[in-house]
């Protein structure tokens, strides 16, 4: 079988199912919970959270689920309590980009849910209103993000010259990411282009002889595109024993590093720059 | 002086990255503050860590711990804010990324290939070489250090949001 599978021990009887006024019908519950799970696939949290998330609120409805994580989709399969009737159903991952927002609220919502604060028709309604919310103001984003960079240039040793080439890189990089990704463009061409961009305005050190650290500034220049959290998220994932996801966020933060590394050599040639 | 100056700065400049980082990842608004203040500690542990008269530690061995320092806050800290441990301490990892040595490498990658004499091409390659191994190694100590807390810890970890 493929990366997961994960049984529940704790089985409640037919009767304490059929008791419980809030609890939804096995089928309800699956397309619920593919669903749900699908959401916090998609928003980049770690399988072993989705897992413990997805088995809280199976609990709380005395049923059992079996869940199998795979890269592009969640396949899960709910028993009720006596184990004699189940409900399966494949979901596609929903691309929302990392969002620690979403991550966040749906994990409320699973302890919500557990603790009975929320019933079946509750917890449908909360995460309609969750996956919903708007992202962060792109502008603010945009800002945020370019004096990050030049903070980063400044803890590898930059001066302020360096630290303004920087913000300006970044500012005009990032922009372009956001334009690209909003017109759909694919998310490696993307890259590629925001590296070659930002390399090429990063590098206004060495051509004009500006500030006393010019390659801080052409190095610092891309490093706001370097995909951290997947690269994380694949660890905590390997560390947790679900290899194919792990291996699949490895590979898609591999891929975009070496599209960024790609731009940043386009951008290196163009300008000539000498090094060493 | 200069030294205490010099560990407030880097403190400083680690937090606005992790504030900026962050907000690339959606958080919620109360994360941004702990993601600063999470991210100037391990910052400050690691510059302590490479640069004290005690004797310099290795930066991969530096960059392990103090990762170990951000996933212990991060998981300490994420009931109070009750978001997941990991709101916090992925981004205020990120400031530590070896950047420069990332750059280094692919810099003597473009030249190793683009070497005419056999000095230069091993000249080069020893530079890609010496780099991408010192940041492979960095990157992973890091997130091994940042992820371990959370399954040493689950119940914490994975009870925050309650």
């Amino acid at each position: 079988m493929n990366t997961t599978l994960m049984t529940e021990k704790t089985v409640k009887t037919f009767k304490e199912t059929e008791s419980s006024q809030a609890a939804p019908s096995v089928k309800e519950a699956c397309i619920f919970l593919s669903e749900y799970a699908a959401w916090l696939l998609g928003c980049g949290a770690t399988c072993i959270r989705i897992e413990k998330n997805v088995r809280r609120m199976v609990h709380a409805w005395g049923m059992t689920v079996e869940i199998i994580i795979l890269p592009g989709h969640i396949h899960l399969v709910v028993w009720d309590g006596l184990h004699e009737h189940s409900y399966s159903n494949i979901e596609r991952i929903r691309h929302t980009g990392i969002s620690f927002n979403i991550n966040t609220r749906l994990s409320k919502l699973s302890w919500a849910v557990a603790d009975g604060k929320a019933d079946f028709d509750e917890a449908r309604a909360t995460m309609e209103s969750i996956v919903k919310m708007p992202p962060t103001n792109p502008k603010l984003v945009l800002l945020l993000a370019s004096l990050a960079n030049a903070s980063f240039c400044r803890l590898f040793g930059g001066d302020f010259v360096s630290m303004g080439i920087v913000f300006l890189a970044t500012l005009a990089g990032f922009r372009l990411k956001q334009a690209m990704l909003e017109d759909g463009a694919d998310v490696r061409f993307t890259f590629f282009c925001c590296a070659f961009f930002s390399s090429v305005i990063g590098a206004a050190g060495y051509v004009f002889g500006l500030g006393g650290t010019p390659e801080l500034a052409l190095g610092t220049s891309v490093l706001y595109l370097i995909p951290g959290i997947p690269y994380i998220n694949s660890v905590s994932d390997l560390l947790d024993g679900h290899y194919i996801s792990s291996f699949s966020r490895l590979m898609n933060a591999a891929v975009l590093t070496a599209c960024l590394s790609a731009g940043l050599c386009g951008g290196l040639l163009l300008m000539n720059i000498q090094w060493f | 002086m200069t030294y205490l100056i010099e560990i407030i700065q880097d403190g400083f400049f680690a937090a606005i990255a992790a504030i900026g980082f962050s907000s690339i990842s959606n958080p919620p608004r109360n994360a941004y503050g702990w993601c600063a203040g999470i991210a100037a500690v391990g910052h400050i542990t690691r510059y302590i860590l490479t640069h004290n008269p005690y004797g310099n530690a290795h930066i991969i061995f530096a960059s392990l711990v103090a990762a170990f320092a951000i996933g212990l806050l991060a998981v300490w800290l994420a009931p109070r804010a009750k978001c997941p441990a990991e709101t916090f301490s992925f981004p205020a990892l990120l400031p530590m990324i070896p950047g420069m040595y990332a750059y280094r490498t692919v810099e003597a990658l473009v030249l190793c290939l683009g070497s005419h004499t056999e000095a230069d091409f091993n000249h080069y390659f020893y530079l890609f070489s010496s780099n991408g191994l010192t940041c492979t190694f960095i990157v992973a100590g890091m997130v091994m250090g940042v992820t371990v807390p959370i399954f040493l810890f689950k119940k914490i970890s994975f009870h925050a949001t309650r």
